[in-house]
């Protein structure tokens, strides 16, 4: 049993490498056109092929008994032991490894286009330094426009979070495997909640701000409620987490009075998760500021969309200001919510 | 002779895995009595108080609490049922961040209107009573001290007065010096006599120590493998019982 399971992660990793390396040998010796490149069924179907090539070609490697990377990986301890000592490099799969980075890193150097050439071009160099320049040479002339924005982008993430709190805190308890597991009903509720809040939590809050300027126009509402959401589904996971690991003995003795189960959460509950809630809460909203920053770059409001809006019209002085202005908030609420969660630990 | 106040009949516990913890065990309780149960660990000893008062719910058999079948009840019946039941623990179990004072109102948390309770709120009468327990446990001056703050056998002694603020009937205790040093051990086991003596409480406590049970118990009886072994007076445990409820090699210990 446990073997099958060793050998299918072997043939999937291993066979995945092999498709990789055949991949790119046979992008380099054919330089196929864009238009084969974009043909997506004849590609998937080579890919696959070349999968199940190379899953095979990893069947019988593992019946010679050769460790490749996947063994080495997914072996049970035990069985690694075993193995002659041969230096690394020598066995196949450091081999295996060594060629897998290798290759990965010149395709990366291709794909990424990057070149020495264009980092050190004449033309770029000189509007890069310009724009550089243009930002260490701050207009401060704007600086009064900057704090009242940045002051629109702390309320921003500040609204966000506080909205957030109690939603999270109530939905902390339903996603909560200790609290919920029990039967299937809740389990299943559960489960809904968790596979939703991580859909949401996976989709980057400058999406749900796009989102959100489409549905109540461009500002600081749009850029409000994509950190809300944001937020809810992080906090609500930070929170369950806690949930999850709360001690049973005080929930015991509190059941055991004869309390009832809204009283046996706030009394027994409650009390253990309240501190790192509180850490959790104040960190959110430090992360809330600087999202609420990039979030306002696509019109969510506050110094973002000032940022923006200079930007555009290639303002890089008053650009300048801006990113300072940026950099000391982040950074003071930054220092100050560290220092604030050292001291509730 | 003082009336029956607790009848186990047939108790069987099947725990969901499979595991058989109860296999069919009788035996009566008497008001006013200090009942002990001894037994290895893995006999089942816990799994029968939790039976009890309703935190396991017994797969087969009867419980009978003043003539009452308490098996099977619905969801309010039990918190009714286990309010007039007081348990304590091996660990405690206080809210660490609470003071003394507030983890023995928890105790009345049954007969506080949910909203009160939520905001703090509890009448003057539970306040009274609590602290009025706290003094009988000796540590009414500690009152108002964060319940982390105090040591082990202080915090079992809160968990009694806890357990006393509900008003119970019965008091189970589930090895409540195992985790203490064997001088507070006494203190603790002393004020439960005490309650068991001065208010008449009726008493069931698990224990690990056969000194103590010859000590502290009007009765006693041992589970071996989640079946009634032996059931007496503790004054009889001699030599052959005690290998045969802890085993051929056991050598007994001693809490002095
Ligand atoms: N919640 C549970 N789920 C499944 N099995 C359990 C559960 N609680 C206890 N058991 C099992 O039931 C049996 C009896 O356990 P129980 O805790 O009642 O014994 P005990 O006599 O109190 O032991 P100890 O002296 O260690 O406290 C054990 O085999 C235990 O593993
Ligand atoms: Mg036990």
């Amino acid at each position: 049993m446990k073997q099958a399971k060793t050998l299918i992660r072997c043939i999937l990793l291993d066979g995945f490498i092999f498709t990789f390396l055949a991949l790119v040998a046979l992008v380099v010796s054919i330089q196929p056109t864009e238009e084969t490149m974009l043909k997506m069924g004849n590609n998937v179907m080579i890919f696959f092929g070349l999968w199940a090539l190379g899953g095979v070609l990893v069947f019988i490697l593992q019946k010679a008994k050769i460790k490749t990377l996947g063994n080495i990986l997914f072996d049970p301890p035990q069985a690694l032991t075993a193995q002659p000592d041969k230096h690394w490099t020598m066995s196949f799969w450091g081999i295996e490894l060594i060629v897998a980075f290798i290759v990965a890193f010149i395709t990366g150097l291709n794909v990424a286009h990057i070149s020495i050439y264009e980092l050190t071009d004449q033309d770029g160099l000189v509007g890069a330094m310009k724009v550089f320049g243009a930002l260490f040479d701050p207009n401060w002339t704007i600086l009064p426009k900057a704090i009242l924005a940045v002051i629109e982008t702390i309320f921003i993430a500040f609204m966000a979070t506080v909205f957030a709190v109690p939603v999270a805190f109530v939905l902390s308890f339903l996603c909560a495997k200790n609290i919920m597991g029990s039967n299937p009903v809740s389990f299943g509720i559960y489960a809904t909640l968790r596979t939703i809040l991580n859909v949401t939590r996976s989709i980057e809050p400058l999406i749900w701000a796009i989102v959100f300027s489409v549905w109540v126009g461009i500002g600081p509402f749009a850029g409000m409620l994509a950190l809300l959401l944001h937020s809810v589904a992080s906090l609500a996971k930070n929170y369950s987490e806690l949930v999850e690991c709360v001690e049973e003995g005080p929930i015991e003795a509190i059941v055991a009075t004869g309390a009832s189960s809204l009283q046996v959460v706030w009394f027994a509950v409650v009390p253990q998760i309240i501190l790192p809630y509180t850490a959790f809460t104040i960190y959110r909203w430090d992360i809330n500021v600087r999202m609420a920053t990039i979030i306002g770059l696509v019109g969510g409001g506050g110094i973002g969309t000032m940022i923006m809006q200079y930007q555009g019209q290639a303002m890089w002085e008053e650009v300048g200001c801006l990113v300072f202005v940026i950099a000391f908030v982040v950074w003071v609420m930054d220092t100050t919510s560290a220092y604030i969660r050292e001291a509730i630990k | 002779m003082s009336k029956t106040i607790l009848q186990v009949k047939d108790l069987e516990k099947t725990y969901e895995n499979g595991v058989k913890a109860l296999k069919g065990v009788s035996f009566d309780v008497k008001e006013g009595e200090f009942l002990v149960i001894i037994g290895l660990s893995g006999s089942g000893k816990s799994t029968l108080l939790r039976c009890i008062n309703n935190l396991h719910e017994p797969t087969g058999g009867q419980i009978l609490f003043k003539d009452r079948n308490i098996t099977r009840l619905n969801k309010k019946d039990s918190r009714t049922l286990r309010s007039e039941i007081g348990m304590i623990f091996q660990h405690f179990n206080l809210i660490p961040r609470y003071s003394v004072l507030k983890n023995a109102l928890t105790g009345a948390l049954y007969r506080t209107p949910i909203l009160s309770s939520l905001f703090g709120f509890f009448s003057q009468e539970d306040k009274d009573k609590a602290l009025n327990y706290l003094d009988l446990v000796g540590i009414k001056e500690k009152a108002h001290v964060r319940a982390d703050q105090l040591s082990g056998g202080q915090q079992q002694r809160v968990s009694i007065a806890r357990a006393l603020t509900q008003g119970p009937q019965i008091l189970l205790a589930d090895e409540p010096v195992a985790s203490l040093d064997p001088a507070t051990c006494h203190t603790v086991m002393d004020y439960l006599k005490k309650v068991n003596r001065e208010l008449g409480l009726t008493i069931i406590c698990n224990l690990h120590f056969l000194s103590l049970v010859r000590q502290y118990a009007d009765r006693v009886i041992a589970l071996k493998e989640g079946k009634l072994v032996y059931e007496g007076d503790p004054k009889n445990i001699d030599q052959s019982w005690f290998e045969e409820i802890y085993g051929e090699s056991a050598k007994e210990v001693h809490v002095n």
